[in-house]
């Protein structure tokens, strides 16, 4: 009787990693390496604790220097802003909401392709996963960190904060449990935390690793303080794979709903381009569009920087940027969707909000969304363009661009120029929004530089269980290998 | 010095699963495999039962919803009840955000929680740490660990199995 | 649970037995299919009423099956772009699905048929004339263009069902896999044809039965319900088929349990849908949107929409969480049925509602109510179906017999 077996061949889909290394395409599996040059266990541990363990190359110095920099000057508009209240920034009449909102968007968004990648491509049994994940879910926590800061400098009196939060006052007042604001507050300090339990989680076996390779007795204490004396015994495994698997589970409906909640910030509104069913999960493929952007443009820079190149490979990238794109089309469908309804509905207001947006005084920032996020990822539907890192940093960067000014379009022009025209405003911001966005920025390169300078960026034992060796019935010889992987894969 | 046991080290993950099986065989019960990273079907090559992790987290997650959704009854109908954009005290639909995030929040403290629970950790002293060779534990190496509490357990017997298993090193580790 | 290759001889590769029960659903199928639509049309025709009753029932299971069709097309153009492998051995029954979609041309001449009773709102010139907002939407809804987007929704549907069909079949007698590499290419371009038509035919078909109302969301809600009632079929169909043993060693427990956790998750996606679209016209509460739900929370329609939360969301999350559930063959079953019926309720609560619209506004009107039509036309429609589905899972072997990755998708194990 004759065995089946795949017969799917690298050339059928020439992925440009096959090209260069050719003898490493696995005919039984039917995929492609996900880890390049051979490795082992060891070469696979070397490569990701190496960069915590030597010194930073120059580039770290240079970004974690402007990143520190970039944070004084946060922390500079922060109190300047607390000693003298929100005027300081460009809010007017009707425009009572501005960079403060768009900022935090932008930023939520983000943090949720690091969850997508950990939760949802783990659900789907993506292996590619596993070089990447530990990189995008310490991006989520810094992305979060830094959204969270936007609302709660926002309110103006932030030494009165503890009254969002459901507790007794002297007051007898409680906060407004239908309001979005308050679901937002709930929704993303959740959505942090659970972001950092599920990372931690993930970390516990690689801090072991660390801990065990540590070469000064101060290493060795504080990795092993958090690796909670993490032993890898199989029934710790055991219970440690079922918290993963839900933990996993419960993140994926936790991105689709924070960032739906976000989105009702908006549409729970009366307001023309506001108020429409389909924000939810608009927002949330606008989220997952921008947060991958994001990793695509980290990851590029850390790659080369630390030479883990044969780690988050050209694979991942076409993978990634193929969810660009498809999130991309989730994005422009939803502007179509609301342009055609806009219309449809035959209300006046509707229609304006919309006429207003593309040739309106802010014709100019709709037209640089519409460039950056409909027009430029459509350069990924050619192979070349997802595999050819400039590209991928350049498109990814636009797309950010564009994903900042989506959030602006919706924010300032549904609000300057509502119902009554006598209302109508322009906005523009001042130069305190401007240095409390760039500061932002500081805070999160600032906890990026510092994540890549003492732990391993990239999941050590996930990245383990991708290889050959780690299926307990791999043998030496390729050819007798059964035809079973031990988990299916689909990318 | 009492012994805890005898620690065996394999090289290969198919060299430590066909061991697992042997040991399984053997009928030890008070043992344990240690690898870097987690090896598909160990489990039942070790004769584990399922864990009971999911339950806790069941529970903890429905304990969340519920507690929230009675926070926010308590808040808006009995303590502070404001009538707001016309919608009745009880507004339900709007209490659904909160409710669900809080469910989700306390399965996640479950999932932790729980597991860490279950695997008695943090425990930073273990005897096994004493072992050099089994900091390759985490790198690239796989180990099995048979107590000496266990009922079958005799130093040199065991030993023996576990060199026949193909154990590259077996050694006696202290209490 | 063995890691080691199946030792599969290709000459076992499953093809229909004659004596299944699958076999015979072309005859059985046409028969009861056609008798019930027939004994449908000589009901109905009679009076006005049991006119406008006719159309409607006829237009929601008409929407019902054709839902499972284009569910079965989407999630093909889905396997493909993804380069999945454990589907492989059920994506036959996917392809078989949608490739019944030529038939639903067939089946929509009923609807034409039925147009002025359905869509009467914006068919009546006069009506039209004096409404300003109906005007302002005249443009797009006008019987001439509402013919051409129908022509292209179906142009687009069954050229795609058919591509992918003949090219899946194709690769059974040459194993070419450049096939595979093509269908691959064809499927991105799909996924976007695939949502712009079938979005704008829930506009057309279930959302203009009332022109004054609009949702920015309705087109993904309508594809929610096609995902759901998709994979509910494809649940039941795929337990059936183990527990018939036709599949042979092709089609395991695992592969059920696929399909079970991908029911359970857009389950979920379906109430998310649905939530936030209740939700947010709940919260602005104007009245322009609002009709939609005050509609379906009169005396009669509320234990309907209450019956639907639960039933579509409740039940099976709590039902089909568990793993053993979607491994059992009849828990598995149970739940796909289940939810096979709530997509029922779901499309019921969309369209009749509409029905004698003006009577329900002014009076307490007819409300819920179930009649005979529903009954004779889900079954009429449904036959057809099940006829057709049933003649293409005839015509070639079960599983792709030579697609490069059989052996994984064979193979392949749950955690």
């Amino acid at each position: 009787m004759a065995t089946l077996k795949n017969t799917i061949n690298p050339a059928d889909f020439d992925d440009v990693d096959y090209a260069r290394y050719p003898d490493q395409f696995d005919p039984v599996e039917g995929r492609h390496p996900l880890i390049l040059g051979n490795p082992s266990f060891q070469s696979v541990t070397n490569d990701v604790c190496g960069p915590a363990e030597k010194p930073m190359p120059f580039g770290w110095w240079v970004l974690f220097g402007t990143a520190l920099m970039l944070l004084g000057l946060f922390g500079i508009s922060i109190g300047y802003l607390v000693y003298n209240g929100t005027g300081v920034w460009g809010l007017n009449n009707p425009v009572g909401w501005g960079w403060a909102i768009v900022n935090f968007v932008f930023w939520v968004g983000i943090g949720h392709a690091g969850t997508l990648i950990s939760a949802i491509l783990f659900l789907f049994r993506q292996k590619w996963r596993t070089s990447i994940n530990r990189f995008a879910e310490a991006m989520t926590i810094f992305a979060v960190m830094c959204a969270l800061s936007f609302p709660t400098i926002h309110v103006g009196r932030i030494w009165l904060l503890q009254w969002v939060f459901p507790v007794p006052n002297q007051m007898g007042a409680w906060p407004n449990f239908r309001s979005p604001l308050l679901w937002d507050v709930f929704a993303v300090s959740i959505y942090g935390s659970v972001s950092i339990l599920f990372w931690y989680v993930g970390l516990i076996p690689d801090l072991a690793t660390m801990r065990d390779r540590a070469k000064t007795k101060l290493k060795q204490i504080g990795y092993g303080i958090f690796a909670l004396g993490w032993r890898g015994s199989n029934r710790h495994w055991q219970h440690y794979e079922v918290a993963y698997l839900i933990l996993a589970a419960i993140s994926t409906p936790l991105v689709l709903s924070v960032h739906s909640i976000v989105s009702f910030d908006f549409a729970v509104s009366q307001l023309p381009g506001w108020h429409t069913t389909i924000f939810p999960p608009y927002f949330v493929a606008g989220a997952i569009f921008s947060g991958f952007a994001m990793v695509v443009t980290l990851m590029v820079l850390a790659r080369k920087a630390f030479q883990l190149e044969h780690m988050m490979t050209l694979k991942h990238f076409d993978n990634m940027s193929k969810i660009i794109l498809l999130t991309g089309s989730m994005v422009g469908y939803a502007y179509a969707m609301e342009f055609f309804i806009a219309w449809y509905s035959g209300n006046p207001y509707e229609s304006f909000a919309f006429i207003n947006r593309a040739f309106g005084p802010y014709a100019w920032a709709y037209w640089t969304m519409i460039t950056c996020n409909v027009v430029s990822p459509q350069v990924f539907w050619f192979k070349k363009a997802r595999t050819h890192i400039p590209t991928l940093f350049v498109v990814s960067i636009f797309v950010n661009i564009g994903m900042w000014f989506e959030r602006f379009v919706i924010t300032v022009t549904s609000l300057h120029r509502d119902f009554l025209p006598s209302n109508w405003f322009y906005y523009s911001p001042t130069r305190w929004d401007v240095a409390s966005f760039l500061g932002s920025f500081g805070l999160f390169f600032t906890m990026m530089c510092l994540f890549v300078r003492y732990l391993p960026m990239i999941a050590i034992a996930e990245v383990k269980t991708v290889l050959p060796e780690a299926n307990p019935h791999h043998h030496a010889d390729a050819e007798h290998a059964p035809a079973a992987p031990s988990t299916a894969v689909a990318h | 010095m009492k012994d805890f046991g005898l620690l065996a080290e394999f090289t290969t993950t198919s060299g430590v699963y066909h061991a697992c099986e042997k040991v399984r065989d053997a009928g030890y019960t008070v043992w344990d495999a240690h690898t870097p990273f987690p090896v598909h079907g160990l489990d039942q090559a070790m004769g584990l039962k399922r864990s009971h992790l999911p339950w806790v987290i069941l529970v903890m997650g429905l304990t969340g919803s519920s507690l929230a959704m009675l926070l926010q009854w308590w808040v808006s109908v009995e303590a502070y009840p404001i009538i707001y954009a016309g919608k009745p005290y009880f507004s339900w639909q709007a209490f659904v955000p909160v409710t669900f995030e809080v469910g989700v929040l306390f399965a996640a403290l479950g999932a932790v929680f729980g597991m860490l629970h279950f695997n008695r950790l943090p425990r930073h002293n273990h005897p096994l740490f004493q072992s050099k060779r089994f900091e390759r534990a985490s790198d690239d190496r796989f180990f099995i660990s048979i107590e000496a509490t266990d009922p079958k357990y005799h130093p040199e017997q065991t030993a023996e199995l576990l060199r026949a298993c193909g154990a590259v090193a077996v050694e006696r580790v202290e209490a | 649970m063995s890691h080691h290759a199946h030792t599969i001889d290709a000459g076992s590769i499953p093809r229909l037995p004659a004596s299944s029960l699958f076999a015979k659903l072309p005859i059985i199928g046409g028969l009861v299919g056609l008798g019930a639509l027939g004994a449908a049309l000589a009901t109905g025709m009679g009076a006005a009423e049991t006119r406008q009753q006719l159309w409607h029932s006829y237009l929601v299971a008409y929407l019902y099956w054709l839902s499972i069709a284009l569910g079965g097309l989407f999630f093909t153009l889905v396997q493909y772009a993804t380069r999945a492998g454990w589907s492989i051995a059920l994506r036959r029954v996917f392809e078989n699905v949608a490739a019944t979609l030529p038939l639903f041309l067939v089946l929509f001449i009923p609807v034409i048929l039925g147009m002025h009773d359905l869509y009467h709102h914006w068919l009546d010139h006069d009506v039209v004339a004096n409404d300003p907002i109906l005007l302002a939407k005249a443009p797009y809804l006008n019987e001439k263009f509402f013919f051409i987007r129908a022509a292209i929704y179906f142009a687009v549907w069954i050229g795609l069902a058919l591509m992918f069909y003949r090219g899946s079949v194709a690769q059974d007698q040459t194993g070419d896999r450049t096939i595979t590499r093509r269908l691959n290419g064809l499927s991105f371009v799909g996924i976007a044809l695939f949502a712009l038509t079938t979005t704008f035919a829930a506009f057309d078909w279930i959302m203009s039965l009332d022109p004054h109302w609009f949702s920015t969301m309705y087109g993904v809600y309508f594809f929610a319900g096609c995902v759901v009632g998709f994979f509910a079929f494809l649940s039941v169909i795929t337990v059936l088929m183990r527990q018939a043993g036709h599949f042979g060693r092709f089609l395991t427990e695992e592969h059920q349990h696929d399909a079970g956790k991908l029911l359970f998750a857009f389950c979920v996606f379906w109430t998310y849908i649905s939530f936030s679209q209740y939700f947010l016209i709940w919260y602005g509460d104007m009245p322009e949107e609002t009709i939609f739900y005050r509609l379906r929370q009169t005396a009669t329609w509320q234990p309907v929409s209450t019956f639907l939360v639960a039933g579509h969301f409740f039940v099976p999350f709590f039902f089909l969480m568990s793993r053993h559930v979607k491994r059992h063959r009849f828990g598995l079953l149970g739940g796909g049925l289940w939810i096979m019926l709530m997509h029922y309720v779901d499309l019921h609560w969309q369209v009749m509602p509409n029905i004698n619209s003006e009577a329900m506004r002014h009076h307490a009107g007819h409300g819920f109510h179930l009649h005979l039509l529903d009954g004779l036309t889900f079954v009429g429609v449904g036959g057809l179906f099940l006829a057709a589905f049933g003649m293409m899972l005839g015509r070639s072997t079960l599983v792709p017999a030579r697609d490069p990755r059989l052996a994984e998708s064979a193979a392949f194990q749950n955690a």
